[in-house]
């Protein structure tokens, strides 16, 4: 018999109860450490143990998780793991399931950037109203980034393509580390007090919010907001705005942005100076158009029109006379001939030839050469004369009197 | 003032001057001599627009550090 004593478990059954216990009370717990064996497997999670002076805790961010994580996950960096503890019992152990994860002190600069934006906005740093317009085409452009970064060969080559007419002022600085605000500071100081300087470019490549951080400096910011020149920030991540984004009178989600806000693309320019030369001929052309135009209107002008219309008027006074004249004359000549016409033409109807043409005859009495005027004279078997209008002939009437009817 | 569109205007002062030019013409009240005056400079300042826009190149110089703190420009640096 056994003795009294603890209750027995099974080894799967204290498991259990454990993973019960301990998935139950640490469901959602943030843990601090450093990582160490850092491992990304071919699935995409990642295992890493965290670990302190003395303790280490396996944990596991999946792949889903993991791809969420914004900073270079490498052995040897403080952290802040956010998840839940899961038991394996088939092992015996535990070990965090990681949600989320972020350098430690993260939240700190968090908490740090969301006070000075408060501070820095309370003070209008970030109004629109103060913010310069850039210059349509910079003489010089001054480019305040890292020597050795991708952002300045993007910066230059975009500008270089875009834009070649730029003289580049290139000022090296530092721009992440405990000594990258500072340097960033003095530049812009020595730029905004050299003068003829069009615009800036302040920026770096992409990065996690440490790597940033840098922009997100008080004294930067306000370098920026004292700068004489509009400054064009191009800091390369495109959802975190740091600080000298708000400020800047530009702001650029990367350096190659940021070149092509600073100058023109030099196809645009080329159009529009084509366009200028064409309205410059269309100008010159329409101008010397509207001249001649006056030059017409003058000469028709009312007052030179008021000379010319008595001139003109005069002119057909006369033309007027003349052809009234003109016209007076020859009706009174065409009047007389008219007359003449018709009293030949009259008297030609008095000429009995004329009659005898037209087919009449006269008949005379060939014993007394009397006109034979009616019928009733015309006796049978007398002899008589038909004259007809070129020559007589002699005839006999032989017929008798046919008297026509008296038509009324 | 009478300006010769020689080649040391820089793109901004020549691209300047022929938007003035030509929103001069715009208005046309100047006499015909100015305005042919002008417009032929305005011509001129329109193949020097294009010149530079076509030749130029892209001159880059760095500020350096000297020892004593200040930033002073190097040479033309030849970089790329």
């Amino acid at each position: 018999m056994p003795a009294a004593g603890p209750p027995i478990f099974s080894v799967a059954e204290i498991n259990a109860i454990v993973r019960e216990l301990i998935e139950g009370e640490f469901s959602d717990i943030a843990i601090t450490g450093e990582t160490s064996n850092v491992r990304v497997h071919s699935s995409g999670h990642v295992y890493f143990r965290l670990k302190d002076a003395g303790a280490q805790l396996a944990a596991v961010c999946f792949r889903s998780d993991a791809r969420m994580i914004d900073f270079d996950l490498e052995d040897g960096i403080q952290v802040v793991a956010r998840g839940r503890l899961t038991v394996y019992e088939a092992q015996g152990s535990y070990q965090l399931v990681v949600r989320t994860i972020e350098p430690a002190g993260r939240g700190d600069l968090e908490r740090q950037y969301r006070l000075l934006v408060a501070k820095l906005q309370a003070e209008g740093l970030f109004d629109e109203a103060r913010k310069r317009p850039l210059p349509r085409y910079p003489r010089r452009v001054a480019v305040v980034t890292s020597p050795t970064g991708a952002a300045i060969r993007d910066i230059l080559s975009t500008l270089e393509r875009r834009f070649p007419c730029v003289d580049v002022i290139f000022v090296p600085v530092r721009v992440q580390g405990d000594l990258a605000p500072g340097e960033i500071v003095r530049a812009l100081d020595t730029l905004s007090s050299r003068g003829n300087i069009d615009a800036i470019i302040v920026g770096r490549g992409g990065g996690s919010i440490e790597d940033l951080w840098a922009f997100n400096d008080e004294e930067v910011a306000r370098a920026i907001h004292r700068c004489a020149v509009p400054v064009v920030s191009a800091v390369g991540h495109e959802s975190d705005v740091t600080i000298a984004d708000l400020v800047a009178d530009r702001r650029a989600a990367t350096p190659t942005m940021a070149a092509e806000i600073v100058v023109p693309d030099r196809r645009d320019v080329q159009r529009h100076v084509d366009a200028l030369a064409r309205s410059l001929a269309t100008r010159i052309r329409d101008g010397l158009q509207s001249r001649r135009r006056r030059v017409a209107e003058c000469l028709g002008s009312y007052a030179l029109g008021q000379v010319a219309g008595r001139v003109e008027r005069a002119m057909q006074t006369v033309d007027f006379a003349i052809t009234r004249l003109l016209r007076a004359e020859t009706s009174r000549a065409h009047t007389a001939r008219a007359r003449i016409d018709a009293t030949l033409a009259r008297l030609d109807g008095l000429d009995p030839r004329q009659v005898l043409r037209r087919g009449y005859t006269v008949c005379t009495d060939a014993e007394s050469g009397c006109v034979v005027r009616a019928a009733a004279d015309a006796v049978a078997s007398r002899d008589v004369h038909l004259t007809f209008s070129d020559g007589s002939v002699a005839a006999e009437v032989s017929g008798t009197v046919q008297r026509r009817e008296a038509s009324r | 003032m009478k300006q010769d569109p020689s080649e040391s205007l820089s793109f901004e002062e020549a691209m300047t001057r022929l938007e003035k030019i030509v929103e001069e013409l715009e208005t046309g009240t100047q006499s015909l001599e100015v305005a042919l005056a002008r417009f032929e400079e305005g011509v001129a300042l329109g193949k020097v627009c294009r010149t530079l826009l076509e030749k130029a190149d892209l001159r880059v110089r760095t500020l350096m550090e000297t020892p004593d703190g200040e930033l002073t420009e190097g040479g033309p640096s030849d970089e790329r």
